[in-house]
This record gives structure tokens, sequence and C-alpha cells, in this order.
């Protein structure tokens, strides 16, 4: 479930692949203009003579490149800065979301969209003349798990009404929402800096919710200009929370990082199905600017008062939009006040890629939905005892496991915490706690300043290693191909300094692979148990290593240039037997013939 | 007679009445019917009929949804709509051995109090002026209230929003029943306005009337507004307590009489069949006494803020897209200008739909939705309140209304006795000639008297009763509709003061 969050992420993105990352050379560069690979000539890596006349313009080039980025990102932010100094920007979301539920909001038909068009569709979802609506309670328990993770007040009473329009993917000219009387009040949100807030926005900021409503989906149409829609009813009345958020949110990054989280606080407690990427969710925001240090503004929105004029902008699908959306309209509503115009309350759209929002309609043209209590629909009653029950089964909030994994107790860095919560709907961490017990029970005789720091060992073998494996080989989480017993077992030998780590890596692959021998029988077949190289084997080693190339040595020796030491180590690795010459032996005993100096 | 033979003269009458204009689509002369009826004879033959309908024929309101028969509530806008299931009355009545005689004309989706707003021309009243003018049929179940009277079918099914029921069945000298609100389900009833729609049973006498009502008073879950198993077992037991239950048997009942309803515009010939069914009641051994329903003044209005915007709400989905016929212009196109909804439906629903739709839109719009749907929101409250201080039995749901003032025991009626409507029925050319016609606001008025039942959503009949032929109205023969209304769940005594009433000559 990480997957579409980590494209929005490149911090995680990079701890997560990171294994990856070291092999393939292609994607060092990820954002080299393809211009400059072509004026690269093709052969200049062969020849050596070539190859210096070449090198300097195109290195060249690519700082002065870098550089003028560099500069321009630099003014841009500044920029920024003084019109965020200058103007005081607000923005409330609103977040539609298809709740994972087996029958529509008031019909028995299935929620499934992947069937054939306008399959999945009863009596009451096409608005037959005669039909009345039939409220299905299980659509109820998404909703209410969705609302206690977002820490709102459930009501014990709420209410259903229509909002009027006319558009053909509404067959009714009617949407059943909760205007008046919606089911959930008065939530919050916290948003943490690993989040993704502005930076201004400091550590932490707490983003109240004003309310939870309950919703029917619409139909999704399809056009063929220029005459022909089509109209597929199957997702028509499939059921919707929308979230309200009070307007508290200061900065665009800020903005998408609310609805990034609240996707994935909605995908935790299993509210959802899909998000934002597969259309389960959008998000519509309300956009206003005042200046700072003037006379307060004289609109009012949620209960917050003294904000400017808003507009809203309708329909985001990614939170790169939202931000995007959100800094464009900003711009606009700056420009438009500064040239001594006036902001104009009105709906506004955006195209993913544009840099303008677009007007949609203005107030002239705003629609006037007319919300009726719906006549049909009995109020919603809700038992204090459903929603204890729904509370004392929700999983453990996201934050909760980052402060636990973050914690002396485990120790994981929070690029690391993240992923291990939110992968693979949570089954990487039980497989992760499965490892980080065993490994715990296997080193009980260990000193307890080695065995502190087993969790985080774990969590580098867990997420990167084995990580890197599935991704290599582009398979989906599986906890039984390795069992969580073998690497707990690997990780043991590891320690106890038993296996090298090479041979540590080789064995995970070979279970990886396949091996389904217990993995003492495996390093004892395969003979991968470190048997530890003699003083002199080591000493032999380097001598040779070291005989290879003198002009390095010299430069080791009087330029102190320690770094050329690991040549010589890797050296020593390939000459000696595998899985037997230990790095930081074949370092030491290295360094003790270059500079004489013999450990004592 | 024979049920066979009963049903071949109501096909016949149906040919011979077919300048009534009663039914929108008649019964096929070939049809089914013939076998069904046969089927039924022998059942009842062997002693062994389905039930007090079986193989009787029943006439339905075209607003009610059928299989077999297209459903168009008389609108240009559904004229060529079939809906492809029953109406759960529609099947209970099947079940039972009835017939479905045919679907009956009414004004559009069930507004209007005369039937003639209707796609299919208007229903010609049963009855003359001594112009040969007919009159009013009433509405918007004239359809099914001419068609009882004049025998085209046994009894027929109308829906009663706000008098559909009662006003014609007093206008023709039938029986028109408007049941507790949700007692009858309504899945299938093409919504006028939801929270006061209620199926109505029109027939010749209380009797057939009770019969049917027995079949179609039960739980359907299909609507949510329909009464739990759990709530209508409530009310039983409610009505099982001694004091209640009496009122069924011997124990003389006391009529209340409204001294609000005693108003300028009520007809002189209305007033006195109402005080001859006062002193006929008084001599048959009850007691009369006046009580006070002052907001009811007020429900007229508010019953014409709160009908039109629950159908501006529910006539929506008529707009070419889905349901309604596209409007094509003079050339086949069928988009002209582009205004699709426009066009279907300014040209698919006639004006007095059209009037009320624009008319609910504007009392919930922002602006007008405090002073208007609001306010008559409270007003309805209100008129319920009303009704709870005078009736001696308590609303048997009172729990859920939550603002009821205790009912007091001593001075509490059992039901009470008003006239259906003002006035006679009015001459149908009338109504519709555009230099004699009345201000729509005249049509309004007749529905005065049978509102607040509506508003309250409880149980009321329309009985006709002639008033003695002293001249005060000859042209109509002194018949009047007398209506009866009894607190919430009270549905059985209504019927038998009804009863009482019922085709008295006084």
């Amino acid at each position: 479930m990480l997957r579409p969050w980590l494209r929005q992420s490149p911090r995680a993105a990079r701890s997560l692949v990171g294994s990856q990352c070291r092999q393939p050379h292609s994607s060092r560069f990820p954002t080299l203009p393809y211009n400059y690979l072509k004026s690269l000539p093709v052969r200049n890596l062969q020849t050596s003579a070539a190859e210096s006349q070449d090198r300097v313009p195109l290195r060249k080039q690519l700082k002065q490149s870098a550089k003028s980025l560099k500069a321009e990102k630099r003014q841009k932010r500044e920029e920024e800065e003084a019109s965020r100094q200058k103007w005081e920007l607000t923005v409330g979301v609103e977040i539609h979301a298809q709740l994972n539920t087996e029958n529509k909001l008031f019909s028995r038909a299935p929620t499934s969209s992947t069937d054939l068009p306008n399959s999945n569709v009863a009596l009451f979802d096409l608005a037959f003349p005669g039909s009345q609506p039939e409220f299905q309670i299980p659509t109820l328990l998404p909703a209410l798990r969705a609302a206690i993770a977002l820490n709102c007040d459930i009501q014990p009473v709420s209410k259903f009404d229509r909002k009027h329009y006319f558009y053909q993917d509404q067959p009714a000219g009617y949407q059943i929402t909760q205007y008046y009387e919606p089911f959930a009040r008065n939530g919050y949100i916290d948003l943490f800096s690993h989040d993704g807030i502005a930076p201004e926005d400091g550590d932490r900021i707490r983003i109240g919710i004003k309310q939870v409503q309950l919703e029917q989906d619409t139909a999704k149409s399809q056009e063929y200009p220029p005459s022909t829609q089509l109209l597929d009813f199957n997702r028509v009345s499939h059921p919707l929370i929308e979230i309200i958020t009070m307007p508290q949110i200061h900065n665009p990054a800020t903005a998408a990082a609310c609805v990034r989280k609240i996707q994935s606080i909605l995908q935790s407690c299993n509210a959802v199905t899909t998000g934002m990427e597969l259309g389960g969710l959008r998000a519509d925001v309300n956009v206003s600017i005042r200046q700072r240090g003037e006379a307060a503004g004289t609109h009012q929105y949620g209960g917050i008062g003294g904000l400017g004029q808003r507009t809203e902008i309708k329909n985001l699908s990614s939170f790169k939009a939202v931000e995007d959306a959100i800094i464009a309209e900003k711009n606009r509503q700056i420009s438009v006040l500064e040239s001594g115009g006036v902001v104009e309350g009105e709906t506004r759209g955006w195209t993913i890629g544009s840099t303008e929002t677009r007007k949609l309609r203005g107030k002239e043209g705003e629609v006037d939905y007319r919300y009726m209590p719906d006549p049909d629909l009995p109020p919603l009653v809700i038992g204090a005892d459903l929603v204890a029950e729904l509370r004392n089964t929700l999983p453990t909030p996201s934050d909760e496991l980052y402060q636990l994994l973050m914690s002396k107790e485990y120790g994981l860095s929070i690029e690391d915490a993240k992923p291990m919560v939110e992968l693979d709907d949570g089954v990487r961490l039980e497989y992760y706690q499965d490892v980080v017990d065993l490994l715990r029970d296997l080193q009980q005789d260990q000193d307890p300043k080695s065995r502190g720091g087993l969790a985080r060992v774990a969590g580098n073998w867990v997420l990167h290693e084995l990580g890197g494996l599935l991704t290599k080989a582009d398979l989906s989480w599986d906890p039984t191909r390795v069992p969580a017993l073998s690497l707990a077992q690997i990780i043991d030998f590891l320690q106890r300094k038993r296996i090298t780590g090479p041979t540590a890596r080789q064995v995970l692959a070979m279970v990886f692979d396949g091996d389904a021998r217990p993995i003492p029988q495996l390093l004892e077949e395969e003979s991968l148990l470190l048997r530890p190289l003699s003083r002199e084997e080591y000493i032999a080693l380097a001598e040779d290593a070291l005989g290879q190339n003198p002009p390095m040595v010299e430069q080791i020796r009087t330029k102190n240039q320690l770094g050329k030491l690991g040549w010589f180590v890797g050296q020593m690795m390939r000459t000696g037997e595998k899985g037997r010459v230990e790095a930081p032996k074949a370092d030491a005993i290295l360094r003790e013939l270059i500079f004489g100096d013999s450990p004592s | 007679m024979s049920l066979l033979r009963e049903a071949e003269r109501c096909i016949a009458n149906q040919k011979s009445h077919v300048s009534l204009n009663a039914f929108i689509t008649a019964l096929q002369p070939s049809g089914q019917w013939r076998e069904q009826a046969r089927d039924a004879e022998l059942r009842a033959q062997q002693a062994q009929p389905k039930s007090k309908v079986d193989g009787r024929l029943i006439a339905i309101k075209d607003n009610i949804c059928t299989r077999n028969f297209p459903t168009t509530c008389a609108s240009g806008i559904l004229d060529k709509f079939s809906s492809p299931f029953n109406a759960t009355v529609v099947e209970q009545l099947e079940r039972a051995g009835a017939i479905v005689a045919g679907k009956t004309n009414l004004d559009e989706f069930g507004m209007g109090s005369h039937s003639i707003n209707s796609r299919f021309g208007p229903v010609q009243g049963v009855r003359h002026g001594r112009d040969a003018e007919p009159f009013s049929a009433g509405g918007s179940s004239g359809g099914s209230a001419v068609a009882v009277a004049t025998d085209q079918c046994y009894v027929a099914l109308g829906t009663d929003t706000g008098g559909s029921v009662r006003l014609p069945a007093a206008y023709t000298g039938t029986v028109g029943f408007k049941p507790s609100y949700g007692l009858i389900s309504r899945w299938g009833v093409v919504a006028y306005a939801n929270s006061l729609d209620t199926v109505g049973i029109l027939g010749r006498n209380t009797a057939d009337v009770r019969d049917v009502f027995n079949i179609v008073n039960q739980h359907d879950r299909r609507d949510p507004t329909n009464l739990s198993p759990s709530s209508r077992s409530r009310i039983f037991s409610h009505l099982q307590t001694p004091s209640l239950a009496s009122r069924m048997t011997k124990t003389p009942l006391r009529i209340g009489v409204p001294i609000e309803y005693n108003i300028a515009e009520l007809e002189p010939s209305v007033l006195h069949a109402w005080l001859r069914s006062l002193v006929y009641l008084e001599q048959q051994g009850h007691s009369i006494h006046p009580v006070s329903l002052p907001t009811t003044k007020l429900a007229l209005s508010a019953y014409y803020v709160l009908a039109p915007a629950e159908a501006s709400s529910n006539l929506a989905k008529y707009d070419g897209v889905r349901y309604g016929t596209p409007f094509e212009d003079v050339d086949g196109h069928k988009q002209s200008q582009g205004y699709l909804y426009a066009n279907t439906r300014g040209h698919g629903l006639g004006s007095e739909v059209r009037k009320r739709i624009v008319l609910g839109a504007f009392s919930l719009s922002a602006d007008a939705m405090d002073n208007y749907f609001i306010q008559a929101q409270r007003v309805r409250r209100l008129v319920q309140r009303d009704f709870n201080s005078i009736f001696k039995a308590e609303q048997p749901l009172a729990s859920h209304w939550p603002d009821v003032e205790p009912a007091s025991v001593k001075s509490g009626v059992d039901v009470i006795i008003c006239p259906t409507a003002p006035s006679p029925p009015p001459r149908t050319s009338n109504l519709m000639h555009p230099d004699t016609a009345s201000s729509p606001l005249d049509a309004y008025v007749s529905d005065v008297f049978t509102v607040p039942a509506s508003l309250a959503g409880l149980p009321a009949v329309s009985v006709p009763v002639t008033g003695s032929t002293n001249d005060l109205d000859a042209e109509n023969g002194g018949l009047t509709g007398i209506q009866v209304v009894g607190q919430y769940g009270d549905d059985e005594l209504v019927l038998k003061v009804g009863e009482l009433l019922e085709g008295k000559q006084l």
C-alpha cells in the first residue's frame, strides 16, 4: 500500500529501494536531460585520448546547468518566501473516498466496478419511478472506522439530505448526502515533518476535521466527441465518505501532506479499497489569501472568521495536483489583488501539468443545491456500543507505530519505520516483529549491549536485503518465501561472526530462491561457515596484493590517501578463499604492512 | 351475480363510459381476466376463495407501477414509460386473486383537485347540473372515483397526498379512504410528496374498502417509510387496551366538531349536511363536542409549500436522459439549441406540474428555505400537536414524537367529523375555460379540510350522505361528502364511524 505513497516521497523511496540503487549505474542521474546524453561522444569511454578532451566541456556543461538550475530555484524560493511573508494562504480540503463495501449505499447491488458496464444496478440506483432507497447497514462500518481513525465524534443521530443538480451522471436529479446532520464531526489529524509538511509548519501541525458525511457516488461517463456520451451506472450510488477539513492549512506542501496522510489513514483502517491513482479518492480545495498585518478579511468558513474571499478548485486527482493547484491559485489571487482587482467567489478547475487554474463557473452560475431532508430515509441511529467495539478493534495508528519503531527498543530511523509500517498492509511489520523476537531468543547468551542493536540490524535485513531481492525478482511480498526463523538464524550467524556479510547475503539469496534446508545444515553442507584465516595467511594475501600496485602503496604511505586501501582489501577478498577473508581484519593487516605500526 | 358476470359487466361499462375518460389504459376485452374470473368463481363455488377480492376487478391509479400496463402518471414525460416491476400493492392484490381492471386517469403526477390536468384529457364527472354540464370528478384520483361510481370496476386504488382520494369520493358519491401514513406500502407508487403520499382505496361502500385495506395493510421492507412489524404490534396492543377496544363495540363515541372548520366559504348545502350528520350521530346515542384545531388555518399554506418542495425534488429525474421522452423539434432534432433538459421538461410536463416545481424549487432555494420550507415544517408539527391535544387516544408511536402533549382523557374525542370539501363540485367546463376559469387558488381551497389529516398522517374517510332535498342544493341532489378523521392507527374506528353515516338520507 505504500507504492502510491512512494512515488510522492523520494526519501522513503530511496531508503526502500536503496539496495537496488547500488547496482545499476544508469539510475544515478535520473534527472539528466536526454540531450546531454546525446551530446556525449559514443566512444569516448574506450579511447582515453579523446576522453580528456571531450569530458571537460560535458562536465562544465553539467556543472553550469546545475548551477543555473540552483540559482533559479533559489530565486524562486526567495520570491515564494517574500510573497509568503506578505500574504497568508488559507486552505481547506474536501476529500471524497470510495468506501470498501460489498453493496451500494441504498441497494443490494454489488459495488464491483470492473464488471460489464451497467450490470450492477438495482431499480433505485437508476432512480426508477416508484423505487425507494434501502440503506445498507454494512456500508456504515468502513465509514465509522474512517471517522474514528480521524478522531471524530460519532453522532448518535444523523440524517440524509438531497443535493439537487442536473447532470447526466446522476439519474435521480439529486445526490443523497448528509448536509445538515453528518454522522461524524470535530475530528483532527496530526501531520509531522516526516509526513512531508512544509518546513514553515515546524515539526508537527494539527488540522481539524469539520465533518465526515456519507453520500452516493455518481455514474461514470465517457465522452465520445462530437455527440456521444456513454454512461456506466455500475458506479452510481457506490458509498462515499466526504471528509471536510477546517481551513487551517497555510502551505501548499502541507495541504498535499494532509491529503496523503488522510489517504494512508483510510487505507490502514481498511475503509477504502483504492487510492487517488485509481480514482478511489478525489480532492477539492478551498483557497483564500489575506495580507498579513492588514485588517482581517470579512469571510468566514467552517467557523473560522477573518478570511479572504475563497475559490474552490474541484476534482484534484493526485497529491502533486493538490500542491501545484494551490500554488497556482494562490499566485493568481495575489496578482489579482496586487493589481487592484477583487477575487471572485467561484469554482475553478485544474489540469495536470498546467500552471494556471481555470474558471469553471462564477458566482452567477453557482448552483443552488436546494438541500432538502430526504423524506424516504429515516434518521441514522448509531449505537455507542458499535462505536466502542469498532474503536477497540481498529489497528494501531501509524504514528504510534512509528514512535514505537523509532524508540530505543527498535532504533529504526523514520525512513525505515515508515515503509515498515505501510508496506504490504502491515504484513511486513508482522514479519519483522517475528524476526526480531526469534533473533532476540537466539542471542540470549550475548551481552546486553550487542543485543540492543538487534532490532535495527533486523530492520535492515527485512527492508533492504530481503526487499532488494523482491524488487530485483519483481515479486510481491510473501512472508513464507524466507521464513522468519531462517532470516533470524542468518543474522544470528552473522552477529556471531561465524559467517561474513557477503556469505549472509548469499545464503539469504539461496533461501529466497527455494533452498529449503535449515540454515545450520545449509551452512555446513556448503562449507560456508567462516574458518578464520591465520595471521600468516592474511599477511601472505596482503603482501601479494600490495605487490600488484606499488605506486598506489606509495601514495597511501606518503600522501595518507587511506581511501585507496579499499582497493587492496578488495584484492585480498578476491584472491583469498571465498567467504573466509574478513574485511576489517584485512584492512588492519594492510595498514600494519604499509605504515609498519604493529598492533601491540 | 357470478364473478364472471360481474367482471363482464365492468368491462361492458368501461366501453360504454369511455367518454368519461376514467381510464388511461383500460382492460382489453380479449385479455386474461376472463380465465382469472372463471378460476376465482370455481374457488368460490368450492368455498375456497383466496380472499374477499378473489376474482374482482380492481382499477389502479396510473401513478402506481404495473408490469402489464404502461404507467404514465398522466404526464407527457412518461407517455411511453412502462415499469419493469409491480408496485407492492398490486402484487398483494393479485396474490389475493384480484384482477387489475386497468389504469385510471388522474391529475398529472397527482397534482390537482379536479382530474383535469392530464395529458390524456380531463376526467368527466358522473353528475350533471341542470344545464347538463358535468361536475368535476374531483382529483387527483378522479379516474378511480368515476370508475367506481359507474361500475367500471369493483373497487379502485388511488393515492392521497392532500386529499386526492377523499375529494373525488366526495364529488362522485363514493367512499374514499386514506389510511394512516405508513400502513400501506408505497414501493412502486410514483412519488409526488413522499412524506404525505398515501395509497388510498375507493369503493361503493365502506365494507368493500375495508376488505381491500385488510389485504394491503402489511409491512413491506422495500418501503423505508412503511411501519415495521414491531411498530405495528405496538399499535395493535395499544388498541387492545380496554378503554380503546371498547370503542369498537357498544360504548357511545365522543364525536369532535372542529369549530375552525365552520368557515365563511362553507356552502350552505355542505353546512346543512354536516349538521344533519351530527344530529344523526347524536340520535344514535353518541355525544357531540366542539373542539379547537387552531393551526388548521395555516395547514393549507404549509401543505402548498411542502408538497411542491418534495415534488420539485422527486420530479428532477424526468430530464430526458433516463426518464422522460426527449423533446424533438419540428425537424425531429432532439437537442434543439442544446437545451435537452429545459426543452424536455418544458414540453413534457404540464403547466400545473411546472408551476409546482418552480414553487418547490423556490421554497428550497438558499435564500427562501428558512422562511418557507422550515416554517412550513414547523406548522406541520403544530398541526400534529393540535390533533394530539383533542383525541382521547394517544399517538401510539408517541415516544418518537418528542413534542407531543399528553391527551386529556376527559375531554378527548374519539373521532372528528367535518365536511370533506367546503363546496359541492364545480362544473368542469368552468374550470377549463380560460375566461370563466377561477384562480388556481380556488382549486387549492377545495383541499382545505383534507390537508390537515395528511400533514398529521392520520386516517380519514369520506363517505357520501344525502341532505334533505329541501332545495338547498337541488342541483347536486344534496349529495355531500362527510369526512371522519381519527387518531393515528385508529383506521378501523374511522371506517366504523364512516359506515354509520354512509349513504344516509338525512
